[in-house]
């Protein structure tokens, strides 16, 4: 009969109507993120030989190393930054280090106000000797984190 | 001397006829501007929770108790957007239309029994009267989209025009029935001849087609085809902002309490019920009627133009008709058997 | 007399006329930035013109600036809303090129994601058209469902959309051991939701009414166009190349194809509940079957395939996805050509838009089930 499959609709919405609700509280409650979740990039100057691999490796070339020439006549890190704004969070990077300093972590909340605050910059595990590094703009650091 | 003579004409004044109904008419008109305020900060609100409900979620829930402020944060954001008028549109139509609109909308509230002598204006032809404004809004939805200069507020137009006068014609005919049994079209004696049995019971059928054409006279899912807004982008809204918009929105919701209300007014007994004062009874049935009418909105899909056409001269007028005739035989029926009139 | 005449000519200019409008690129229901050059008689369509290039991006040009593997998260952004399975077809392309034999688990670890990947595509073309036809209610029951699918497939490969999970050689990542008694749970809670969803959805008398000989693609029609897919199996044609050609692990995994005989946008929204039911089918047998080994084949640092062209095609979750790939033995492909079976599907319109209406014109669209991405590349 016409009418019984509205009807039958009908019952299934009001069902839902006092069913359980899926609504996240998301800003004042963290939501629960597995923990290979490609959030946010997370980098261990400790761990970098300063190889570039990763720059390489990156298909939109965000990855930027600068390194300079210390006593020993060794390659050091100076700075290591990415662009967040033109990652693809693809991972290539993070499989390419071979000493495993790049790693994904869980922190999504990458909203900034302007382009130089999607630049994510560390710096390096000795300073550069002749001057201190210039700091670019509102750039966030997290300097050995 | 001066000062008494000025009293008693200033009492004069107020005395004379003709200001004591204006004054008593801006009162009026305060009440139901006042009462549609709060009325419609309440609908939106549960607009928003039942339909969130039905959807698996919880709405608005951050501002205020359970979100209960959310739509006065929404009303002061439309108030104080910008009130834009596009270059090309035809100015006097497109700014007049909202506010007619409205005011239709307005004008139901003045038929309407919110309780025991409680009414604006007690009408001997209520009903009449209710028919005949609910379908001037035809004419403003017109206006709106023709005066916007928009090919889809255009199409959302002719379709208002094209649905709301077929629907008219079985919406009307759905309540000759409850006329014929209570022989009056004031909104009070229908209510008092509910005292034993709710019209619903002894027009079902009559029911039914009301609620489908009451459906198309309010725009709503189903029938929601003028701001279909998957097709039509916004329909005949689609080119208005700010508080244009607001009123449009306003008005909307407006619509759907004053249709709730004619429902239980003609059909579920109106006011009347048991301990509780009848201004509650009356709140309660029309906001379970509004809650039906938002089961219905977030249950189904929308219609298609020729299938709506067709539902309309085919299935409602035949059965609106049909509901006539039934009503007809039954009121002999009843005064043969129980001797009452001639024949 | 003269004020006859004028009348006369009147009553002569009072007559309709057809009316272009431009759905979109910007409307609420050409999913993305189709645009749509309509001529309406009324609220009839007379005629329907495919407006393209809105999201045009040169994929097959990125193609060759970038070396094999640096292009896979890329294919990805072609159909979006199908990542997992753009990036099968592209590194199973390379590996036909370089003659990699992918290990075995891998190929099951590819199964299982290509199969959440396909229902997350189809419960978003179920949800979107459910939306077109305003039974919002339904659009989002079909979300929230989604949102597993999603979970799970972030569970696997730390993405939700673009997730960037096959390499050339094998997956990135083994299975998390979270993964089985979620997925079990997934199992069991999707066939009582799709079954509500029917009832729901097909079962609504009005619902029925929009879509039922709407937008026919007939069997004959669906081959002349090239129409592949749940589409054309929609129309009655039994053509799935997991089953006619199976690549990866679908040859030892039981499981049917579909097929419906109208071709009405009804069928097309009915195939996808019926395919649904078989990736669960298919999810099932191989998180069951899934052997033991590696998940990576032996694959050189720097990828330099063969001199030499090759062209590989799967099915999509939209139809037949193919890659034409063409190496110079360099490290970048030399040219690389996409055959994405959106931009195929979405050139019947024009044959069976006029006539319909405009709420026909949405049903038809949507169920056809068209990514821009994939359109414009």
């Amino acid at each position: 009969m016409i009418g019984t499959g509205i009807l039958k609709g009908m019952g299934i919405t009001l069902k839902r109507f006092f069913s359980k609700k899926i609504t996240q509280d998301y800003p004042d409650v963290m939501p629960v993120i597995t923990p290979r979740s490609h959030g946010s990039l997370d980098f261990d100057a400790e761990k970098c030989i300063t190889c570039g691999i990763c720059a390489n490796e990156c298909p939109n070339s965000c990855i930027k190393l600068d390194t300079f020439k210390n006593e020993q006549g060794k390659k050091v890190l100076e700075k290591y930054s990415i662009n967040l704004g033109y990652c693809l969070f693809c991972g290539l990077c993070v499989n390419a280090c071979p000493k495993g300093a790049l790693s994904f972590k869980t922190d999504f909340e990458l909203a900034c106000f302007s382009r130089e605050g999607a630049i994510y910059t560390w710096k390096g595990k000795e300073p550069r000797p002749e001057e201190t590094p210039a700091q670019p703009g509102d750039a966030k650091t997290a300097a050995g984190e | 001397m001066d000062s008494n003579n000025n009293i008693t004409s200033i009492w004069d004044f107020f005395q004379n006829p003709i200001i004591m109904n204006l004054l008593i008419g801006v009162v009026y008109f305060a009440a139901i501007a006042a009462f549609i305020t709060v009325l419609v900060i309440i609908l939106m609100w549960m607009d928003r929770r039942v339909a969130a409900f039905f959807q698996e979620r919880l709405g608005p829930i951050k501002y205020g108790p359970q979100g209960l402020l959310q739509p006065v944060f929404d009303a002061v954001k439309m108030v104080s957007k910008g009130n834009i008028t596009p270059r090309n549109v035809d100015k006097l139509v497109y700014n007049l239309a909202p506010m007619l609109i409205f005011m239709t909308t307005l004008l139901v509230y003045a038929a309407l029994p919110y309780g025991k002598n409680l009414t604006v204006v007690n009408l001997n032809v209520g009903v009449l009267y209710l028919i005949a404004i609910s379908s001037t809004a035809t004419i403003a939805i017109l206006m709106g989209g023709w005066g916007s200069n928009n090919k889809y507020s255009l199409i959302g137009g002719m379709r208002t025009v094209a649905m709301i006068i077929s629907y008219e014609i079985p919406f009307a005919f759905s309540l000759l029935g409850i006329i014929m049994l209570t022989g009056s079209m004031n909104m009070t004696d229908i209510i008092n001849a509910q005292k034993n049995v709710w019209f619903v019971f002894l027009q079902p059928l009559a029911f039914v087609v009301f609620m489908i054409t009451a459906m198309a006279e309010l725009n709503k899912s189903p029938f929601d085809l003028p701001e279909a807004e998957s097709e039509l982008v916004a329909g005949f809204i689609t080119e208005y902002a700010g508080m244009k918009f607001g009123l449009v929105y306003l008005a909307e919701y407006a619509n759907m309490f004053s249709m709730a209300a004619i429902a239980v007014t003609l059909f579920f007994g109106g006011w009347q019920g048991p301990l509780l004062p009848s201004w509650l009874w009356f709140l309660i049935k029309t906001l379970l009627m509004v809650f039906f009418i938002m089961w219905i909105r977030w249950t189904l899909p929308r219609i298609r133009i020729d299938k709506m056409m067709k539902l309309n001269w085919k299935v409602l007028i035949p059965l609106s008709i049909l509901n006539i005739f039934l009503t007809g035989i039954g009121i002999k029926l009843y005064q043969y058997f129980t001797g009452m009139g001639g024949v | 007399m003269s004020m006859d005449s004028d009348n006369l000519n009147l009553v002569d200019d009072l007559n309709t006329q057809e009316f272009t409008i431009n759905m979109g690129p910007y409307h609420p229901s050409t999913h993305g930035v189709f645009r749509a050059v309509l001529t309406l008689d009324g609220e009839v369509i007379v005629k329907e013109e495919n407006v393209l290039g809105y999201l045009h991006r040169g994929m097959d040009k990125i193609a060759e600036t970038r070396t094999y593997s640096q292009f896979v998260p890329y294919t990805a952004r072609l159909d979006y809303l199908a990542s997992a399975l753009n990036n099968m077809g592209y590194v199973q392309t390379v590996e036909k090129l370089m003659g990699i034999e992918v290990p075995e688990r891998a190929e099951y670890l590819r199964v299982i994601i290509a199969e959440l990947q396909r229902i997350a595509s189809h419960y978003l073309m179920l949800g979107s058209t459910t939306n077109d036809v305003n039974a919002v209610t339904g659009f989002l029951y079909y979300m929230h469902d989604r949102e597993k699918v999603l979970d799970l497939l972030e569970m696997v490969t730390g993405a939700r959309l673009t997730s960037n999970y096959m390499r050339i050689g094998g997956v990135i990542d083994d299975l998390p051991e979270e993964f089985f008694p979620k997925v079990k749970e997934f199992l069991a809670y999707l066939p009582g939701r799709l079954e509500m969803m029917e009832t729901l959805i097909l079962g609504n008398e009005i619902f029925q009414e929009r879509m039922k000989n709407v937008g026919v693609i007939t069997a004959q029609m669906a081959l002349d166009y090239g129409v592949t897919g749940p589409n054309l199996r929609a129309a009655g044609v039994r053509f799935d190349l997991r089953k006619v050609a199976p690549y990866s692990a679908y040859g030892k995994i039981d499981f049917e194809v579909p097929v419906l005989k109208n071709g009405d946008a009804f069928d097309r929204y009915q195939i996808r509940l019926m395919e649904i039911k078989q990736s669960l089918r298919i999810i099932e047998q191989a998180v069951q079957q899934l052997p033991e080994g590696p998940i990576m084949a032996k694959v050189p640092k720097l990828i330099k395939p063969p001199a030499g062209e090759v062209f590989h095609k799967m099915e999509g979750a939209r139809g037949i996805l193919g890659f034409h790939l063409v190496s110079d033995g360099g490290p970048k492909p030399y040219r690389l050509h996409i055959h994405g079976p959106s931009f195929v599907n979405i050139g019947i319109m024009p044959a069976i838009a006029p006539g319909m209406l405009l709420q026909d014109f949405l049903a038809a669209f949507a169920t056809i089930d068209v990514d821009m991405g994939e359109v414009d590349r």
